[in-house]
């Protein structure tokens, strides 16, 4: 009897002839995830199969698989030949300890296999009443739990009780790339989280204002940035330094177009690096009306420096909603370490909150805008994690 | 580098660390064993605690060893009183302000007394309430780790015995022992002191207590400490705190004249137009707090740091809780407390280095003013 990890996925059922493309990508975000273990992989049929890991590591992989997207479910299956003895002693060691009511659910795809799946279930039920009568009964209709015999083809059974939830979503990687703008807050790594939920692989983008914001500050972005990468299978962060941009700003233009033109720098910087790395996207965490800068108006008037697509998967979330998957995520201890960050240090008494484009462009226009850019290029970080 | 954060942590004396390098060594033994290793082990830390007792000219108590200020502080208030009234002030180090929150969340009652611009505790205010309230227990900090106030704790414990005879009195020495010369009265039952402040390391602090008290344990365990703090002692650690001790006892006087000096080339070398004093001259003198208002003190920090100036500000920004809750209380707007940082000497600082801070405090605070306007 040996212990197996059944992992599942569940929206590439969905895909015709490129279902290839993603379960392989899956495959490969999987075997990279678990890279430090030990273990053989197998693919089944819609399913792959982890084996012959030491069983103290159990807890670390399924903790891995949980940050993998694309993996909708898994199990923890004992494995044992297509016998139904064999298959007695397997499930007795599954349901010695269960309390409560259960059904058998038995899947014969070995049609050698006998008795057929109905008496399967029944004699395998039986048997299960007669060891733990005390403790368990059954109910076919609503049980508190389901005893699984999956007997298959290759002579293995697969005898497993809890089928436990994932992330579900895509493989990372397998909808494209994209940067992500992160600043040390609580909603940009829960934007990219979805993202890569959805299967898009992130870089990463810092924007740091030394001496405005400080070494802590920074470690704070790398931290979020690793949390992030977990779901990325790793990540690139790059940190560009702002200080002299908004000194600029803050030196020629309006106090209230300060938030407008430093947002309409960093995605013309943002633009401008995932052009260079092959991001087909801009990725933010900008939440309807949450702050001045996040109004219709102020996304408008960032929004219309680049060309790539911007994409805001919290645009409609409401800030309780963003706070729940920040934890959920392990992200939100994180991003409330109170740190000065570069949007607080020059912030405005009373910012625009609907920026007029055409005046913003005007204050704008005092600038070396190129020159600020290529001055900024001239020294980014790139920490790969 | 000019380090002038002496007042969050100190450089480690070399000669300290020289001179008990032996207990990493020839001399690891466990201090609680019976054969001769341990027994010498354990000879060195009793003499490590006469030598402390010493230097602060105690008659009539003992040391326990603590692994820090923070560990002394939460022994002595939760270990000596365990009902009844807990009395401290505004401008308490967390370790014992955060000790009184769980107390109160506890059930206990406490009260905290107003300050003194300063950051000294309101005396008259102090005497006031434990006369018409039954009081306990009593905790004041005596020199202000934000301000460098000191509370003159021998009178205040004298006083405080002289209204209520029963009051415990705890005082938290941090950053006055090696500093400031001062004898330890028997008024005072508790004093907390930490090694890392006066050149010897992090991770072991001392709780004095006066011989006839009773006290409970914090930590239990093997009984080590008479019983009061078990826990395989630090004896390496213990021994640096030990040598460096005694390296500021020896010249406790020039030292003090020294850093009133050093003290005094900041006070008259800053810009007044640029800052405001919060540390007046009563202060202890190896601590000057000054506001750099209109700007936030984190912001001048990394500044500073960016021209190899370290110093120290009130407590770490957040929207929320953006001020040091200590220079709250001694009664500043917000303007200054957005600007507080803390310039703090040790032993090691030299004139030089000071003249040359002055310098480029002025200028960096000049500049920024010119930039944030």
């Amino acid at each position: 009897m040996k212990n197996a990890i059944i992992i599942r996925y569940c929206e590439i059922h969905l895909k015709g002839k490129n279902r290839g493309f993603f379960e392989k990508m899956l495959k490969e975000n999987i075997k990279n995830s678990l890279k430090e273990f030990k273990f053989t992989f197998t693919t089944m049929h819609s399913r792959y199969l982890i084996e012959d890991y030491d069983p103290l590591d159990y807890e670390l992989i399924t903790a891995k698989l949980h940050k993998i997207a694309g993996v909708h479910t898994y199990s923890n299956a004992l494995v044992v030949e297509n016998e139904f003895e064999k298959i007695v002693e397997a499930s007795s060691i599954l349901l010695k300890d269960k309390v409560g009511t259960f059904k058998v659910n038995t899947n014969r795809a070995d049609k050698t296999f006998t008795p057929n799946s109905m008496e399967t279930s029944m004699l395998l039920g039986g048997r299960m009443l007669e060891l733990y009568g005390k403790n368990i009964s059954v109910d076919v209709k609503n049980p508190d739990f389901t005893l699984y015999v999956d007997i298959r083809e290759d002579g293995k059974t697969f005898v497993y009780t809890d089928v436990v939830n994932c992330l579900s979503g895509m493989p990372v990687g397998s909808a494209g790339k994209g940067l992500l703008l992160i600043s040390g807050g609580i909603d940009s790594p829960v934007a990219g989280y979805m993202m890569c939920k959805r299967g898009m692989k992130l870089n990463c983008l810092h924007f740091h204002s030394f001496p405005y914001t400080g070494e802590a500050a920074k470690e704070k972005v790398i931290e979020l940035t690793k949390k992030v990468g977990e779901y990325n299978g790793g990540i690139n962060l790059y940190v560009v330094s702002f200080t002299h941009i908004q000194e600029a700003i803050h030196e020629h233009c309006p106090e209230e177009f300060m938030i407008t033109i430093m947002r309409r720098f960093m995605m013309r910087i943002a633009e401008r690096l995932a052009i260079q790395q092959g991001d087909q996207a801009i990725i933010t965490g900008e939440s309807l009306g949450q702050v001045a800068s996040q109004t219709i108006e102020s996304i408008t008037s960032s929004n219309s420096v680049v060309t790539m697509p911007m994409l805001r998967p919290l645009i409609a979330f409401d800030k309780l909603d963003i706070i729940d998957i920040a934890k959920k995520i392990d992200t939100y201890e994180t991003s409330i370490l109170p740190y000065e960050d570069c949007c607080t240090v020059f912030l405005p008494k009373y910012p625009a909150i609907k920026p007029n484009l055409e005046r913003v462009k005007r204050a704008e226009s005092k600038l070396d805008v190129e020159g600020l850019i290529e001055e900024a290029f001239k020294k980014v970080e790139k920490y790969t994690f | 580098m000019l380090y002038f954060d002496n007042a969050a942590t100190t450089i480690p004396s070399q000669t300290a660390l020289e001179k008990a390098d032996i207990f990493n060594s020839e001399k690891f033994f466990n201090p609680s064993a019976l054969y001769l290793g341990g027994l010498n082990c354990s000879k060195e830390i009793k003499l490590a605690k006469e030598n402390i007792l010493r230097n602060l000219r105690a008659t009539n108590h003992e040391v326990i060893f603590t692994s820090c200020g923070s560990e002394s502080d939460n022994m002595a208030i939760f270990c000596a009183v365990k009902r009844g009234t807990f009395l401290t002030t505004k401008g308490e180090h967390s370790a014992v302000y955060k000790s009184f929150l769980e107390l109160k969340n506890r059930g206990l009652s406490v009260e905290f007394i107003d300050l003194n611009a300063d950051g000294t505790v309101n005396e008259e205010k102090l005497y006031d309430y434990v006369k018409n309230n039954k009081v306990d227990f009593v905790s004041i900090v005596h020199v202000n780790n934000e301000t460098g106030g000191i509370n003159d704790v021998n009178k205040i414990a004298k006083t405080l015995k002289s209204i209520n005879k029963s009051i415990v009195f705890h005082a938290d020495g941090v950053q006055a022992y090696g500093k400031i010369p001062f004898t330890l009265s028997q008024d005072i039952d508790l004093y907390s002191i930490s090694a890392h402040k006066i050149n010897a390391l992090k991770g072991v602090g001392a709780l004095i207590k006066r011989k006839n008290l009773n006290i409970s344990p914090l930590i239990f365990g093997g009984g080590q400490e008479n019983g009061l703090r078990s826990g395989t002692e630090n004896v390496f650690g213990i021994k640096v705190f030990d040598f460096a001790g005694q390296e500021k006892y020896q010249n406790l006087n020039e030292n003090y004249k020294k850093a009133q000096l050093h003290k005094s080339l900041f006070v008259n070398g800053l810009n007044k137009d640029l800052f405001v004093f919060i540390s007046n001259d009563n202060c202890s003198p190896y601590i000057l707090t000054i506001s750099a208002k209109g700007l936030r003190g984190e912001v001048v920090m990394h500044a500073l740091e960016n021209q190899n100036v370290i110093v120290g500000n009130g407590s770490a920004c957040s929207s929320k809780n953006r001020f040091s809750r200590v220079i709250e209380n001694c009664g500043y707007n917000k303007d200054i407390l957005d600007g507080v940082i803390r310039i703090s000497f040790s032993t090691e600082t030299t004139i030089a280095e000071c003249k040359q801070a002055v310098e480029i405090i002025n200028n960096t605070v000049q500049k920024l003013k010119g930039i944030l306007k």
